[in-house]
């Protein structure tokens, strides 16, 4: 029981922490606002001026929603996809399934539809076009006979990776135009963000997770392996194919509106792992509190330590992330998991 | 009996190599059936086959009846738990939960845990004494504990037929026991069919009721370990020279490898220096073991079979006179004897007692005054003598008379003493 009580105190103090992150977010950016006037918008008093009302309603809750939203995806899409391959080094942008959604949204544009149709909710479409595509090339180069090696797959994920990124380049210098705003996507940002790209997401963040949290029974069996797995009753092929794609999905709607934030997917799997242990019942909605929180903060970063200035919040994420990484690859201790 | 698992001239080949070539089995329910091997051999292969984790080519497996093929994965999981060989989990259950997991193929999508899969896991790790281990994490565990708790987890599944391949194949001598112990318990108590794959021959031969040795993916051997472990199987099976001994405790084939005909790299430091040994009784073993190390080339007679002087003999490979055990020697055994000691340089009587069977063995030290030889006197010949002083007055005739004789009074000098006498023998 006292693990029963230790996890509930885990989520308490998450949930409390979020809330603090986001409110601090209110308040901070390029132009501060005091927390009490925040504190009066949201108890809906009206003693606060039209242009921080606006500020808070139209431009610093929706991005910090969306960088919820984006965080939590890019989390529970990398705890899936480290549990199907068995691999904690694994991570959406790792494995290319980042850049084929970027490459299937440079398409979009390319093909002509301007770079504010970015509301429009078809570019999501085109983003899973690439990014389950990227998947089913990565999984026919790496599949050998019936099976699927961890190592061949990694290795065919990130030589898609690298032909992909140079793709998005190339279709970059072809139409010079919009080259900031595209350059600022391709490293991961959510500037500009805004309600309707919360509503172009989230129909498709929620049906991939609806999905995944049917089968995170499953995810627990598959750590076991394949063969153990297979015995145990599971239908392996088919809950791989299906959770490929919801990951897939989730990956693809939120590198639709933020570009590719590496690391995430990676990281904060990881870091959940520890504290609350790889049951993914108990790990995904850690890791998808968790992952949302540390984008929030990293976006909070992103667009205050160089105000009125914004980096791309890629470059946080990856500086955070990166060492992380490497850490992991010397530290091969058998307690990654 | 009930056949539990039954395989129909199934084939089986991977990367156009065959590997399986047409194998029957009836295995029968409640039997604990070992499959042994060389390497290449087919046998982890067969197992993939009967779990479906390979499917065959040709042929059927039919489990309970139908046809594996037509089971579900959930069904199948129901009759059916596999151990496989590496059972390292590289992640940080409980084992509790691992276990719990072995009730998946019974649980629904949403439903939390029942209170009858509670108990069943309760008594399954009573059962393999893994309670003890409930919160503990898999990764903290011992090798033998960690088998116990994949087993355990295997059994939650409440299968009617068990597979594992080779289960105790990174465990220390301990574990092995304890896991193939529980295995037997299992099959005993609960009629539990279990078919193992390994290549521990003794062990699958302590534990196992039948054996099924296989070769180039066929069956080349099946039955009880006594017909298959035999030492002319396993040279034809494995290449291998074996000394087929009894274990005197469970009564089962014991293998034991021997060293000197299969050492192809053994030092080749053959002197030219022959020895001959008279012995019987155990009283040369030690000895022959140092003189064979030593390079000396070794001769010994006459012996009765099964003695331990002779399986030490048959074990390093030395040329030996037998004679069956409990009856005299006769003329044509010592007559084989009379020659190799005439081939020898020097001839070692050991400290052996002498019987009506064996006295031909000291009497014909008398024809050979010219040898050299080497008796012990650590032990009175009176006290090895069991027939009324015949054995030793021909001792005394041979100590008096003959003035080749070395009269040694330890075994440990025996070593020291041949290499003077070798020396010697070189200067001439």
């Amino acid at each position: 029981m006292t693990e029963y009580k230790k996890n509930i105190l885990v989520y308490l103090v998450a949930v409390i922490v979020l809330i603090l992150i986001g409110f601090t977010a209110l308040f901070i950016g390029s132009s501060y606002i005091n927390p009490i006037d925040v504190v009066s918008y949201i108890l809906s008093n009206n003693q606060i001026s039209a242009s921080t009302a606006i500020i808070i309603s139209e431009i610093r809750l929706p991005r910090i929603i969306l960088a919820f939203i984006v965080g939590a995806g890019l989390a529970v899409a990398g705890s899936v996809f480290q549990a199907i391959i068995r691999n904690p080094m694994v991570d959406p942008y790792i494995i290319g399934i980042s850049a084929g959604a970027g490459t299937g949204v440079m398409v979009a544009l390319f093909l002509g539809i301007e770079i504010s149709v970015l509301n429009l909710s078809s570019i999501p479409v085109f983003a899973f076009i690439g990014a389950v595509s990227t998947v089913f090339i990565v999984y026919q180069l790496a599949k050998v006979g019936k099976k699927l090696p961890v190592l061949t797959f990694l290795l065919a994920g990130v030589a898609m990776s690298f032909i992909l990124n140079s793709v998005m380049s190339f279709l970059m210098v072809l139409r010079t135009e919009n080259l900031q705003q595209l350059v600022y996507w391709l490293m991961g940002s959510l500037a500009g963000s805004s309600w309707s790209d919360i509503q172009m997401v989230l129909p498709y963040f929620l049906a991939a997770l609806a999905v995944i949290v049917f089968y995170l029974k499953d995810l627990n069996i598959l750590l076991l392996g394949e063969e153990s797995a297979a015995h145990l009753g599971l239908n392996v092929e088919r809950t791989k194919i299906i959770l490929l794609g919801s990951a897939s999905l989730i990956t693809a709607s939120v590198v639709s509106v933020s570009g590719s934030i590496g690391f995430i997917g990676l990281v904060v799997p990881h870091i959940t792992r520890m504290i609350i242990g790889p049951d993914h019942r108990k790990l995904i909605p850690l890791t998808a509190l968790f992952g949302g929180g540390f984008l929030l903060v990293a976006d909070t970063a992103a667009r205050t330590i160089m105000a009125p200035m914004e980096l791309p919040v890629g470059i946080i994420t990856a500086l955070a992330g990166g060492p992380y990484f490497i850490h992991l690859l010397r530290n091969k201790s058998k307690n990654i998991w | 009996m009930k056949i539990m698992l039954k395989t129909d001239n199934i084939k089986f080949s991977y990367n156009k190599t065959n590997i399986i070539k047409g194998i029957d089995l009836n295995i029968k329910k409640g039997s604990f059936v070992g499959i042994i091997g060389p390497n290449a051999s087919g046998k982890s292969t067969l197992l993939k086959n009967i779990s479906k984790t390979l499917t065959v080519d040709q042929g059927k497996v039919y489990l309970d009846k139908k046809v594996l093929n037509d089971y579900n994965s959930m069904e199948l999981a129901k009759k059916m738990a596999v151990v496989p060989q590496n059972t390292e989990v590289n992640f940080n259950f409980n084992v509790y939960d691992i276990i719990m997991m072995g009730r998946h193929p019974y649980q629904k999508r949403w439903s939390g845990l029942k209170q009858e899969d509670k108990k069943i896991v309760k008594n399954i790790m009573e059962l393999t004494d893994t309670l003890k281990l409930k919160n503990k994490l898999i990764n903290e565990l011992s090798g033998g504990e960690r088998q116990r708790v994949i087993i355990a987890r295997a059994l939650a599944q409440d299968p009617d037929v068990l597979l594992l391949d080779e289960p105790t194949s990174n465990l220390d001598i301990n574990y092995q026991g304890e896991i193939y112990g529980l295995l037997k318990h299992l099959n005993q108590k609960f009629n539990l069919t279990i078919i193992t794959v390994s290549h521990d021959l003794n062990l699958t031969a302590q534990y196992c009721e039948e054996l099924l040795l296989l070769k180039n993916g066929k069956i080349f051997a099946a039955g009880n370990a006594e017909n298959v472990l035999t030492e002319k199987n396993i040279k034809k099976v494995y290449k291998a020279e074996v000394l087929i001994k009894i274990n005197p405790i469970s009564g089962k084939p014991f293998v034991t490898l021997i060293p000197e005909k299969n050492d192809k790299y053994k030092n080749q430091k053959n002197k030219d220096f022959k020895v001959h040994v008279i012995a019987g009784g155990g009283t040369a073993q030690k000895f022959l073991y140092k003189l064979d190390n030593e390079g000396y080339p070794l001769s010994i007679g006459v012996l009765n079979i099964g003695d331990a002087d002779w399986q030490a003999a048959k074990e390093l490979g030395i040329e030996t006179v037998e004679a069956p055990p409990f009856i005299e020697i006769t003329e044509k055994e010592i007559n084989k004897n009379r020659k190799l000691i005439k081939k020898a340089d020097l001839v070692i009587l050991s400290d052996l007692p002498f019987g009506h069977g064996n006295l031909a063995n000291l009497k014909i030290l008398l024809e050979f005054p010219e040898k050299k030889k080497i008796l012990f006197s650590n032990l009175n010949i009176e006290k090895r003598d069991y027939i009324k002083g015949k054995a030793a007055a021909i001792w005394n005739k041979i100590i008096i008379e003959d003035e080749n004789v070395i009269l040694l009074k330890e075994k440990d000098d025996l070593i020291k003493k041949i290499n003077e006498l070798e020396n010697m023998e070189m200067e001439r």
